[in-house]
């Protein structure tokens, strides 16, 4: 852009002196030059410009091209697979140390083609799903091009299945990789092991050290904790697509869609459907079919013909029985269909079951026990069944759809693994997203009475108002289980008063300066509090007696997860206007206390301060209001409890007020409360608050019972 | 020459552009020379010929004539499926006969023997028994087999400390800490490695006091030789454990013998020997942090121990480090409170740990109608947690925040009419009359025949003929068809308002039970012994049951896990059933039950309970006597006392009653 301009302001009185041999030069200089950089230019750019507008970059050439590599008679073979690996004795994961956001880096080998000494190819370079894996692993967060940053190798030498390969050769084209050393960190994927006639129920090339995703476990080859059990994928699911159907009875109880069963499992399926006609199903292979139709999608019984995999559909329950291999591609169409599965392979270890809690989703069914399988199923509760129907179609939603599902489960668990203290927890693995959505765990949820002796912190939020701090903070001393005073000063231009014009009080007094008057000051998990329960209190609260004080912090003891707080409000909602309203009359509900005079758990002024939902703590601090309203919500929120209004007090100001508080009458303040509570339960998307009738009075208030044998006499004024 | 000097000027001039753009734009371009295609670290290249790629299974023909039958498994392959016969474990009950090496009962296993005896697994001869428990000896000869051996089929080897001769045919076996290498999951079950003194019943509970640590607490304490304990910090400079540092461990202390430093996380090493720190640490909510365990964490086949513990790789020290000082307050919160959890619920005791090792047997051998991991892994725990009584966690009192789920909003009054069976008329109205009664039971206990004629109600109402025993109170009637009952007596006067709003509080609370007459208990130094009152004080524990909300769920539970010592000194003792079902509902809740107000407590509180089955005002010996019997067969004291009575929130406040919504509460 200069140039431009020094050409712009040179030019004109450069050239008039020029001669009009140089300008001929000029001209064809700079022809020249703009002729040899148009066609730099294009040579430089005309083939990445074409593949850029493909496919974002990415190399695209023919598998056909990818280097041979001619693997020696010779050369090594790996050790056949240590059963005693752990991750802590196998694993290294020294590599895995500089992995930021505890998330493991994976190394993909280039593919490369292998043939033997004679130039005969050791196996077909790639099958369509290992290509789509590993697209899938280079796709995500998980992938690093740099070899000597990888936490985790993945060859690109296809074992997805055992059959066609050349066992000894397939172990010395993994031998050779560069990263190899015993197999190593290296993570191998095989979905159909073992070969005929014995059918191992791992894959059966030597492999040392290296990790084993496989499809088809038994209890004897599964490392625990080390391998990870995977689903058989089903190229079916990627062509049909069958719509979630909703749970509930369906035309057959019990379906069996498979075409290869031992004959005397057969047999035994075929009593079944004997004894219970109309209810059993049991499909075989089609033996007329015309011509041109797909015998993968068709079974029959007797002369009828099904659509497979629709007609699992038409299912409840659906037997996976083991065939050759233990691991079944039928399993995963069982659970699109929302069939729930009847696993009957013993020793079978389900497909991530490190993680998934297939109690929720299957029934297993030992071997033996085959022929009861009827009364079983039917000993379930319908309610159980339509459970397991949704939990089903959600396992296979999240973990068994796609190439991609299940690589990237697979890598999460290792993840998870090396990184147990960021692991993915039981919930997050296994609960639907609907359960996930109403489901409430409450942060405190072990029912514990502290002790008494612990005592609590009050809290007392001020600006200026210092004769009435100080009024407050003489009567709040008063209280016997008070350990400490908290002053949040929130005037920055005024210092608080001398130390030596505070009242004398028999516990420390702390005041804290602010930076900034923001009202979300007084929810600020200070250090300076020591014990987990917190008194806020308002600097103006000077009606509270010494026994509403320590009867509420009584109630909090018992109630340790809830707001337990004097003034009680109440939203309600408003017909006329479609909206909530904030309501501060004397009603027989309540669902809110205000924090002018509460006592809490400290853990919400963690919650409060770093994990308050959307914008509110600014929408609070910028209308300099309803701090007390979006604690409630918080704290109802994750708790899913009302709060506990405490004795009936209900003027908490100078005594000489008649109404219930200034300000509260005013008009425009109960709009702009209204307000808050519409825009807080738009931002936590439902209304969290909980209507209670009840309030907490101690157990002999207002009870015929001589008052000084009472333990809190002085209450019950309002 | 004007015309040729501007179109030589703009020809400069466009071709200074053009340079600018073809230098500015892409000079990288030009300044590195067409070396190796650029794709090439962009990760996994798309083939141009992905879409002819065959799929992994198309080769594949089926092996159809290859099935093979699974073979029978031997010892050390043993699984669930093969080597467990489950033909004979029918019923709601795992029946079980315990078998102890002939001659030689050791102290622990008479204590095992004894828990087990009046439990809910018993079985009188090894012909009935689903499960045969076998305690082999600790000593060196490995002993006789017991009879009824079979291969060790059905046989559980349960040894609570190292023993010998435990991998024993086609037995599974309960052991402490099993080494990883020889544990076969799914069929063997690893215990706890208890201490010598571990009591048998009770145990004490948790030692947290605080949901979340005091600010400045310790963060580490590291497990060291023969049950010490040594804090640190956990500066990224220190190197808290092995060898793998060579800097100088810090300043430390070291805390001798059992004492456990009051820490936020307890390194402990992976060693089998170490495995004894681990439930110290529990116990004391210290979150243990096990360095590449060896062994097999305690029923770690149903317990989630990532809620409580973190497993973390030894190889590791800074990262752990660094990870558990960044690690955030709710994480931390919720470990150790799920450590407090699972101590006290599976751990604390002998009879806990022995009750758990059978209670995962039998969700084995009941598969779909088992305990649920939440049954398990959420207050108050699977011994507590019955799913014999529904498989929808949402007919538990405990699982509705969980579920997102809330109670019914109506009840079943259940009224038991004692001996002299008197008129219900009053009673019926005033239950009737409240609006969330959806049904009436009579549980008519009398001599006398019921009365063949009822007063007309709105609601349906139900006489079941009860056996005359005490405990029928709490039978589990199938008739019962809401969640929440009303229990009462024949005796009991309420008020229709009483009843409403005390249902609405127990709608707040179901789990706990609502009542509105009280009693206390306290420890009496002069008797040394637990003991109860009914004088009215400002404080209360229990309930009376002549006149309380509460679960059906309660029903269920008294019925089928009390042991049977208890329920028969129930029957025995009328009184005492009020008693037992505090104590249960409370070891369930660990929290006290709920008061509301009640009009008539002072003026009738006496006739109220006279004849019924809860304890009389005067607390008679009988009473006071069954209380410290059933004090003692719990083991603990589990009642909670609270000083709280919920109220109506307008209740008896000097405002107009045509404001309240439960006026007549308040009449005298």
């Amino acid at each position: 852009m200069c140039a431009s301009v020094k050409y712009n302001i040179r030019g004109p009185a450069l050239i008039p002196r020029m001669k009009t041999k140089h300008r001929f030069y000029y001209v064809t200089l700079f022809s020249i030059v703009l002729l040899g950089l148009i066609a730099t230019g294009v040579f430089q750019f005309w083939p990445h410009s074409i593949e850029s507008s493909g496919d974002g970059g990415v190399e695209k050439r023919s598998i056909r091209e990818v280097p041979v590599v001619r693997l020696p008679a010779a050369s090594p073979i790996p050790e056949r697979g240590d059963l005693s690996c752990r991750m802590h004795t196998c694993f290294d994961v020294y590599r895995c140390g500089f992995n930021p956001k505890n998330k493991i880096k994976v190394y993909i080998y280039p593919l490369k083609k292998y043939v033997d000494d004679a130039g005969v190819p050791v196996s077909s370079t790639i099958s369509r799903e290992y290509n789509e894996l590993l697209a899938a692993i280079s796709d995500s967060d998980y992938y690093t091009d740099d070899i000597s940053r990888a936490c985790l190798f993945v060859p690109s030498i296809d074992v997805l299945n055992q059959s066609p390969l050349r066992i000894k050769e397939t172990a010395q084209a993994l031998a050779q990789l560069s990263r190899w050393d015993r197999g190593t960190n290296h993570l191998l994927f095989n979905m159909l092991p073992g070969g005929p006639p014995d059918y191992n129920t791992a894959l059966d090339v030597p492999r040392d050290r290296a990790l084993l995703a496989g499809g088809g476990f038994s209890t004897w080859t599964y490392r625990q904790g080390y391998d990870v059990s995977i689903p058989v994928f089903s190229p079916l699911s990627a062509e049909v697509a069958l719509p979630e159907k909703a749970p509930g009875p369906r035309r057959y109880f019990l379906l069996s869609s498979q075409m290869a069963i031992h004959p005397e499992y057969r047999e035994d399926l075929e009593a079944l459907q004997a004894k219970h006609r109309e209810s059993v199903l049991v499909l075989d292979k089609c033996t007329n079919l015309s011509e041109g139709v797909l015998s993968v999608r068709k079974r029959c019984h007797q002369h009828q013909v099904f659509d497979y995999p629709q007609v699992l559909q038409e299912a409840t329950f659906c037997v996976v029985l083991r065939g050759a291999r233990l691991g079944q591609a039928v399993l995963s169409d069982v659970l699109q269909a929302g069939c729930v599965p009847v696993v009957i392979a013993d020793s079978y270890i389900l497909p991530f079951s490190e993680v998934l809690d297939w109690k929720r989703a299957s029934v297993v069914v030992p071997e033996e026990k085959m022929s009861d399988m009827y009364s079983i199923l039917q000993n379930i509760p319908q309610r159980q069944i339509e459970e397991m129907q949704r939990q089903a179609r959600w396992f296979w939603e999240a973990y068994f759809q796609s190439i991609k599902a299940i690589a990237l489960a697979t890598l999460q668990i290792i993840n998870d693994r090396i990184y147990p203290y960021a692991a993915i927890s039981y919930e997050e693995w296994n609960d639907p997203p609907a359960v996930k959505w109403t489901s409430v765990s409450n942060p405190l949820f072990l029912p514990l009475i502290p002790p008494q002796s612990q005592g609590f912190t009050a809290i007392v939020l001020t600006y200026d108002r210092v004769e009435s701090l100080f009024r407050v903070i003489t009567e709040v001393s008063k209280v016997p289980s008070l350990s400490k005073l908290l002053v949040v000063w929130n005037n920055q231009n005024k210092n608080p008063p001398e130390e030596s014009l505070w009242p004398k009080i028999r516990v420390p007094l702390k005041v804290v300066r602010t930076a900034e008057n923001k009202l979300s000051n007084r929810f600020f998990p200070y250090d300076e509090i020591e014990t987990e329960a917190v008194l806020a209190i308002d600097d103006d609260i000077i009606m509270l007696t010494s026994d509403e004080l320590q009867f509420g912090y009584e109630v909090w003891r018992e109630f340790p997860d809830r707001l337990v707080g004097y003034p009680g409000r109440l939203h309600l909602w408003d017909h006329e206007m479609n909206k909530w309203k904030y309501e501060s009359e004397w009603t027989n509900e309540v669902s809110m206390v205000l924090t002018g005079a509460a006592f809490y758990h400290k853990y919400f002024n963690y919650l409060y301060t770093y994990k308050m939902p959307g914008d509110i703590k600014n929408w609070v601090d910028a209308h300099m209001n309803c701090e007390d309203i979006a604690m409630n919500f918080l704290v109802a929120n994750v708790t899913g409890k009302a709060v506990i209004k405490v004795t009936p007090r209900k003027k908490f100001k100078c005594p000489e007020c008649t109404a219930i508080d200034g300000l509260s009458l005013d008009q425009t303040h109960m709009v702009e409360r209204s307000e808050c509570i519409n825009k807080f339960a738009s931002v936590f998307g439902t209304m969290p608050l909980k209507v209670v009738e009840h309030r907490a009075d101690p157990v002999l208030y207002k009870d015929d019972f001589p008052e000084k044998l009472k333990s809190f006499p002085n209450i019950g004024s309002l | 020459m004007p015309l040729w000097r501007t179109k030589s000027f703009w020809l400069a001039l466009s071709v200074s552009w053009l340079l600018l753009i073809l230098l500015g734009v892409f000079p990288l371009r030009l300044a590195v020379p067409p070396g190796p295609p650029p794709g090439r670290s962009r990760g996994w290249p798309h083939w141009l010929d992905a879409a002819f790629l065959q799929s992994f299974s198309q080769s594949e023909t089926l092996p159809e004539d290859a099935t093979q039958l699974p073979r029978a498994p031997q010892g050390s392959s043993c699984t669930w499926g093969a080597c467990f016969d489950t033909s004979k474990c029918k019923g709601n009950v795992l029946k079980i006969f315990a078998h102890s090496p002939a001659g030689t009962t050791t102290e622990a296993h008479r204590r095992i023997l004894d828990s087990l005896e009046g439990s809910r697994y018993y079985a009188l001869s090894p012909a009935e028994a689903c499960l045969h428990l076998f305690l082999p000896s600790q000593d060196q000869t490995c002993g006789p087999l017991p009879p009824h051996w079979n291969g060790g089929r059905n046989h559980l080897v349960l040894s609570l400390y190292p023993a010998p001769c435990t991998r024993l045919g086609q037995a599974m076996v309960a052991e402490a800490t099993p080494s990883l290498d020889i544990f076969r999951p799914g069929f063997d079950i690893a215990l706890p490695y208890l201490p010598e003194a571990h009591p048998l019943q009770g145990g004490a509970p948790g030692q947290l006091q605080q949901h979340s640590p005091r600010p400045g607490a310790t963060l580490l304490a590291v497990a060291e030789e023969k049950g010490r304990w040594r804090t640190t910090d956990t500066h990224a400079s220190t190197c808290p454990w092995g060898k793998h540092c060579e800097q100088d461990p810090g300043p430390h202390q070291t805390h001798p013998g059992e004492t456990l430093p009051n820490a936020t996380f307890c390194l402990i090493p992976g060693h089998r020997s170490a495995a004894s720190c681990f439930l110290q640490a529990l116990q004391a909510g210290c979150i243990p942090v096990l360095l590449s365990p060896r062994w097999e964490l305690p029923f770690s086949e149903v317990i989630d121990w990532t809620k409580a513990v973190i497993i973390a790789d030894e190889r590791l020290p800074l990262q752990v480090l660094a990870a558990l000082r960044d690690m955030l307050p709710s994480k931390i919160l919720s470990l150790r409170q799920q450590t407090q959890f699972l101590w006290t619920t599976y751990f604390s005791s002998v009879e806990k740990v022995i009750h758990t090792t059978l209670e995962i047997v039998q969700d084995r051998i009941w598969g779909t109608s088992a305990h649920s991991s939440l049954m398990w892994n959420s207050p108050p725990g699977a011994l507590l947690a019955l799913p014999s009584f529904s498989t929808s966690l949402k007919d538990f009192p405990f699982y509705h925040l969980q579920q997102g789920s809330s109670p019914e909003s109506s009840f079943s009054a259940l009224i038991w009419v004692g001996v002299s069976g008197e008129p219900l008329l009053k009673l019926i109205q005033v239950v009737a009359g409240s609006r969330y009664c959806a049904q009436i039971l009579i549980l008519w206990s009398s001599e006398k025949p019921p009365p063949d004629r009822w007063p007309e109600t709105t609601v349906p109402l139900t006489v079941i003929e009860g056996r005359r025993k005490a405990s029928d109170r709490f039978f589990p009637y199938s008739d019962i068809s809401t969640n929440a009952i009303l229990s009462l007596d024949a005796h009991s006067s309420l008020s229709t308002s009483e009843v409403d709003f005390a249902f609405v509080v127990w709608q707040s609370f179901p789990e706990r039970m609502v009542g509105f007459l009280t009693r206390n208990h306290f420890w009496d130094e002069a008797s040394g012994a637990w003991s109860c009152s009914a004088e009215v004080a400002n404080e209360f524990s229990m309930v009376l049951t002549t006149a309380a909300f509460y679960h059906r769920y309660y029903h269920t539970l008294f019925t089928y896990s009390l042991p049977k010592a208890l329920r028969t000194m129930a029957d025995d003792t009328p009184t005492c059933v009020d008693i037992l079902m505090n104590f249960l509902v409370a070891t369930v809740t660990k929290l006290p039950p709920i008061k509301v107000p009640y009009g008539r407590q002072l003026r009738e509180a006496v006739p109220l309970a006279a004849e019924g089955p809860g304890p009389t005002p005067e607390l008679q010996p009988l009473a006071q006597d069954c209380f410290s019997r059933v004090a003692a067969g719990f083991g603990h004291m589990p009642l909670v006392a609270s000083r709280v009575r919920l109220d109506p929130v307008l209740f008896k406040d000097p405002v107009s009653v045509q404001r309240k919504k439960y006026r007549s509460l308040e009449k005298p």
